[in-house]
């Protein structure tokens, strides 16, 4: 008997094109689907709550809302409660790494990021889960 | 003090000719006014009496011409002698020898005394004795021609007598009465000078009260209120003014300066003194408000005033005790500039470094992430010379990225939001993972690089910012060494603490820049003329990280020989622990 498992399903937002496109190749990598991608805050908030996705990847400064913002939504809301967050940001101080943690982020990546990491920590998430 | 002086000199100046002249002349007519009314006196020679009216008469005319001019004094010793010659001559008319006038001729002489100039001094000191002397012959001649006679040696040895107790008498009262003169000719003088220093003094404090009013008014940015010791205003500058909002009038003598004050800051610092309140002060607060300039010369820390209208202002307040002569304290004089545009300020430039970084490492984290899917290729592996051109560009991408990380944590230090993640650990590791990740690039420059741990220790140090601060200095003495030369890590102990050294072979550091090195953006010569990389900051950099650990960095250089920066780190005496020494290598 097999376990037939589906692909984890994610979310992405990133105001930065290019960004999204990186993080866009590395989920494929990791074999997972990607389900949307965000440019803003809001979009991204509204399809959290339309898909209730698996992953959500955010960026932390971002137009209408801000990553950390989501993230607090996302977390405060029952619904959403299996989305595992993971956080993108250019801020490096110690304490922006502790607010998205405080938000509720699962992991904290922090640009530049390398894709193979950010590919293979997606990986490890997939195996790791099942739906 | 020309004007006092013309006065003085009018008081103790020389008398005048008309002067003295008429005091001789007043004792003439006396005398021939006696002549004539009585009868008793003999008149012996008419003629002679009548030459003595004539020199009179010409003695007079010669007074009237010098006048009051004191300076043609010859003229007056002539009419003063002609003077002389009419009293004698009124002498011999009237019985000669005999004259009940024998005594007048004095009359000249005393005027003559009565004078400040020396030469009629000089002069009466000569004739008078003359005079007495005249008496004597007199008195000796009658005696030995004329039978003895009682009376009228008694009448000579008494004019003898009365005329050199007038002469003596005289000279003393003048004497007397010059001393008095110059004694107060003196005091006028000194008085003339207190008070020519007072009308001095008196000017020059109307200056210093005009120029500390100036001062007091054109002080517009700042707030300078003045209390008494019980915290009363007494004072309000036009810096107060455009503070708070307030007329000078509104507030002097009237409130308190803990009225402009945030009372639950005043408390707060109260409690953390935990001073009892001193008999002057109305208030704990106030207390705690002056407490720094009551033990101290001045205090200067931050508060917030509070405005009429409820807005709160942040100030840096320096509050000094005013005293007075014998230094008792009667009050205090709080000195506050706004500190809100200052606050703005840091805040926008908080916010700006904070957008810089972000906006610039965004880009960076694009390019970075496309040229490492671009390394592995995926279905066409690049070429070996593809892979060379990636390297350069990957490489270049990274300074650009370590380039903002700098400037961020440089502006972190500046503004005190660099923080700390201390934990125990052993310094070798650390070290010996910095000279590891150096070793490729030292490899590639032909530059040996040594580990030299003496003794390994445990300290509570931010692992990843020592690390910086060390890959700092490796990297600093790689970029400066030529090939050939050789890089040595060192860790000892030393009574400061643990000390870590990096000393390289290089090219040295000019001893008039070894003070500049710390500073932002600076750049040694030997740096600039070899095209070493770099824009100054490491340096500044890696000591914020020694100082944020409580020690600090120093060099020493020897230009053409090399340079050795030590950085110390205060350790506890326990932190010394015996440890195999890690990564040590020969």
């Amino acid at each position: 008997m097999t376990i037939d498992l589906l692909p984890l399903r994610v979310v992405i937002a990133d105001d930065d094109p290019d960004i999204r496109a990186l993080v866009t190749i590395a989920v494929k990598r990791a074999g997972l689907d990607l389900v949307d991608s965000c440019s803003d805050g809001t979009a991204a908030w509204e399809s959290l709550q339309a898909h209730a996705p698996d992953v959500a990847i955010l960026d932390v400064a971002m137009p209408g809302m801000t990553g950390l913002e989501v993230c607090r939504l996302v977390r405060a809301d029952a619904r959403l409660s299996g989305i595992r967050i993971l956080m993108l940001s250019a801020a490096v101080a110690d304490r922006s790494r502790q607010a998205g943690l405080v938000a509720g982020a699962d992991e904290y990546f922090i640009k530049p990021f390398s894709p193979r990491l950010l590919a293979e920590r997606l990986s490890l998430l997939a195996a790791g889960a099942t739906r | 003090m020309s004007t006092a002086l013309a006065v003085g000199g009018k008081l103790l100046g020389p008398i005048s000719p008309l002067t003295k002249q008429g005091t001789t002349v007043v004792v003439y007519l006396i005398a021939i006014f006696f002549t004539v009314i009585k009868p008793a006196i003999t008149v012996t020679s008419v003629p002679a009496i009548s030459a003595s009216a004539v020199c009179m008469l010409i003695a007079c005319v010669v007074t009237s011409v010098i006048w009051r001019d004191v300076s043609r004094w010859h003229l007056f010793v002539i009419a003063w002698a002609i003077d002389v010659v009419a009293f004698a001559a009124l002498q011999y008319g009237t019985d000669g020898v005999d004259s009940v006038f024998a005594a007048c001729v004095f009359a000249p002489l005393i005027a003559l005394a009565f004078d400040t100039f020396r030469r009629y001094r000089v002069l009466t000191a000569i004739c008078a004795p003359l005079a007495v002397v005249d008496g004597i012959l007199v008195f000796v001649v009658r005696a030995s021609i004329l039978p003895p006679d009682a009376e009228r040696i008694r009448d000579d040895v008494s004019f003898i007598i009365l005329g050199l107790l007038a002469i003596i008498l005289v000279m003393y009262l003048v004497r007397q009465s010059r001393l008095q003169l110059a004694r107060s000719e003196q005091m006028l003088a000194v008085s003339l000078q207190h008070s020519e220093d007072l009308a001095r003094s008196e000017a020059r404090s109307r200056e210093v009260e005009r120029s500390l009013r100036g001062l007091w008014a054109a002080i517009t940015e700042q707030s300078a209120i003045g209390t008494d010791v019980t915290g009363l205003i007494d004072a309000w500058n036009p810096g107060a003014f455009s503070m708070f909002g307030l007329m000078r009038d509104e507030v002097v003598a009237k409130r308190h300066i803990e009225d402009f004050h945030l009372e639950s800051e005043l408390l707060e610092r109260a409690s953390e003194l935990d001073n009892p309140v001193g008999d002057s002060e109305r208030s704990q607060g106030f207390a705690a408000l002056v407490e720094g300039a009551r033990l101290d010369s001045a205090d200067v820390r931050e508060w917030t005033y509070l405005r009429g209208d409820g807005t709160q202002i942040p100030v840096d307040l320096s509050v000094t005790a005013r005293v007075d002569d014998d230094g008792a304290t009667i009050g205090y004089l709080f000195v506050a500039v706004d500190l809100r545009k200052a606050k703005q300020v840091s805040r926008l430039k908080d916010e700006f470094v904070g957008l810089i970084s972000h906006e610039l490492r965004t880009p960076l984290s694009s390019i970075l992430g496309y040229l490492e899917l671009l390394r592995e290729g995926g279905d066409a592996p690049l070429s070996e010379e593809q892979l060379g051109y990636l390297n350069v560009a990957e490489r270049n991408a990274n300074r650009l990225l370590r380039l903002v990380g700098d400037l961020l944590f440089t502006a972190q230090v500046e503004a005190g939001t660099f923080q700390l993640d201390e934990r125990m650990q052993p310094l070798g590791a650390i070290l010996a993972g910095c000279v590891e990740s150096a070793r490729p690039v030292a490899t590639t420059a032909g530059i040996e690089i040594k580990l030299n741990v003496e003794d390994d220790c445990e300290a509570s140090v931010d692992a990843v910012r020592l690390g910086q601060a060390c890959d700092n200095l490796i990297s600093n003495a790689i970029k400066f060494t030529p090939s050939g030369g050789t890089v040595t890590v060192g860790l000892s102990g030393s009574a400061s603490g643990a000390v870590i050294t990096v000393t390289d072979t290089g090219m040295g550091i000019a001893a008039d820049e070894l003070d500049k090195l710390f500073s932002r953006f600076f750049r040694a010569t030997t740096a600039t003329r070899n095209a070493v990389p770099g824009v100054g900051l490491g340096l500044v950099i890696t000591r914020a990280i020694a100082r944020a650990h409580g020690g600090d960095i120093g060099v020493t250089s020897v230009e053409g020989v090399g340079t050795t920066f030590s950085m110390t780190l205060p350790l506890l005496e326990s932190q010394w622990v015996s440890l195999p020494i890690i990564g040590a290598r020969p």
